[in-house]
């Protein structure tokens, strides 16, 4: 029987609280609030301490889906992204880069974020940046 | 008592250790195993509590023959007495050591010693029940001040049954408080005062007054002080303090003696 409790930060929203996952034989078996954490000190919301159940559940999202005719359909991450990549370029190409933006996550790191931020202003040309915590 | 461990899982007397070590700097709940055996130096006690009887009780629920060693304070033996009445863990197959037990060894980290006591704010202290309260202060306001004050307390809370979840004793496969003729899952703000009263109903007989569901409480709800008060009314009418003792038959409203002569069956002839 292997048994660690593993650190980690939720991921669901941007407070950030310090969790420990309960990973019995390498299943993840719950999770605990962190009494150390200097954000959360031992206290969790209801999606804290339900992290286990999201990453364990059959409905969980785990690649990539393209909408094609109106319908969602499976693909890889390579084809997902030269997908996107096209479609940005015709779009940056006929209407300007001012026409799309990036809308980022209070779910993702802040390094992450800042990635984006780059895409956005680097790469696609555009200032429109937003964040779901405004929407 | 590191060296007492040691032995103890390379003899298998327990097949895994749950205790603390330092992990990123926090002090963390730690399994030992026979397989990783020098992980030991790092063995401490923590002054951030865990509830490791519940870490156990998943453990044996997954292999019920698992041998458990487990660094206790008295609440988690209390909790194990309790596990064990309950059928959650098979006490033959627990060992504990005493965390407080000076000559145990196992060093708290000096700069973790202790925790500051939270000092309730002046508008909790106005109008709500200051956590650190004895069930007696508690009882001393009249009435109407009584009832709006629990009710100010539990009107703060957001339904995250982190007090549930972290409650060593809490295990009931289908629990109460998610049962949809009584308060239902979703919904908020939640139906108070019936959440709480209905956890505290349940808590008899079963809460050991660890005070980790209070520290757990985002909303600083006095939890463990409406517990205690269960306790005491446990402790009057039934005589049961609740954990004290791991033959104690599980705590039946009923009472545990059948106080009625057992009529004869042929009672008639
Ligand atoms: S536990 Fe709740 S408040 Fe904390 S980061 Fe996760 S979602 Fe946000
Ligand atoms: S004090 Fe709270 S967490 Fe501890 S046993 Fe009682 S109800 Fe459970
Ligand atoms: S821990 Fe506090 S806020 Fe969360 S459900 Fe329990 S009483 Fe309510």
């Amino acid at each position: 029987m292997e048994c660690e409790l593993v650190p980690s930060v939720c991921s669901y929203c941007g407070t950030g609280c310090g969790v420990l996952f309960e990973v019995i034989d390498k299943e993840l078996a719950g999770t605990l609030p962190m009494k150390t954490h200097p954000v959360n000190e031992g206290k969790l919301c209801i999606k804290g301490w339900n992290l286990h159940e999201h990453i364990n559940s059959p409905l969980r999202l785990k690649q990539p889906l393209v909408r094609s005719f109106g319908r969602f359909l499976k693909t890889g991450w390579d084809e997902a992204i030269a997908i996107a990549a096209r479609r940005f370029r015709e779009i940056i190409d006929q209407y300007g880069p001012e026409s799309v933006g990036v809308l980022v996550s209070a779910k993702i790191t802040n390094e992450e974020n800042y990635l984006a931020m780059k895409l956005a202003r680097a790469v696609l040309g555009t200032n429109s940046v937003d964040h779901c915590a405004r929407l | 008592m590191k060296a007492r461990v040691r032995r103890w899982l390379e003899e298998g007397t327990v097949d895994v250790f749950i205790g603390y070590r330092q992990v990123d700097g926090h002090p963390l709940p730690y399994c030992f195993t026979r397989e990783n055996l020098d992980a030991l130096d790092g063995l401490i006690n923590s002054p951030a509590r865990y509830a490791l009887e519940k870490i156990a009780t998943h453990l044996a629920s997954r292999q019920p023959d698992l041998k458990i060693g487990i660094l206790s304070l008295d609440t988690n033996r209390r909790a194990l007495n309790v596990l064990g009445i309950w059928n959650q863990i098979n006490p033959e197959n627990i060992t504990t050591v005493d965390a407080d037990d000076a000559a145990s060894g196992v060093a708290t980290p000096d700069d973790m010693r202790t925790f500051e006591p939270v000092v309730p704010g002046p508008y909790k202290q106005q109008v709500g029940i200051d956590n650190a309260m004895s069930p007696a202060d508690a009882e001393a306001f009249d009435q109407s001040e009584r009832f709006s004050r629990w009710m100010y307390e539990f009107e703060k809370c957001i339904k995250c049954y982190g007090c549930r979840n972290i409650c060593p004793v809490c295990f009931c496969r289908e629990c109460s408080l998610e049962h949809r003729d009584l308060i239902g899952t979703g919904p908020l703000p939640p139906d108070v005062p019936i959440f709480h009263l209905v956890r505290a109903v349940h808590m008899a007989g079963r809460c050991i007054d660890c005070g980790l569901c209070e520290e757990a409480c985002p909303a600083d709800i006095s939890l463990r002080l409406l517990y205690r008060k269960v306790n005491q009314i446990l402790d009057n009418v039934f005589e049961y303090q609740t954990g004290s003792d791991p033959g104690q038959p599980p705590f039946s409203l009923l009472g545990n003696q059948v106080t009625l002569e057992p009529k004869p069956l042929d009672a008639d002839k």
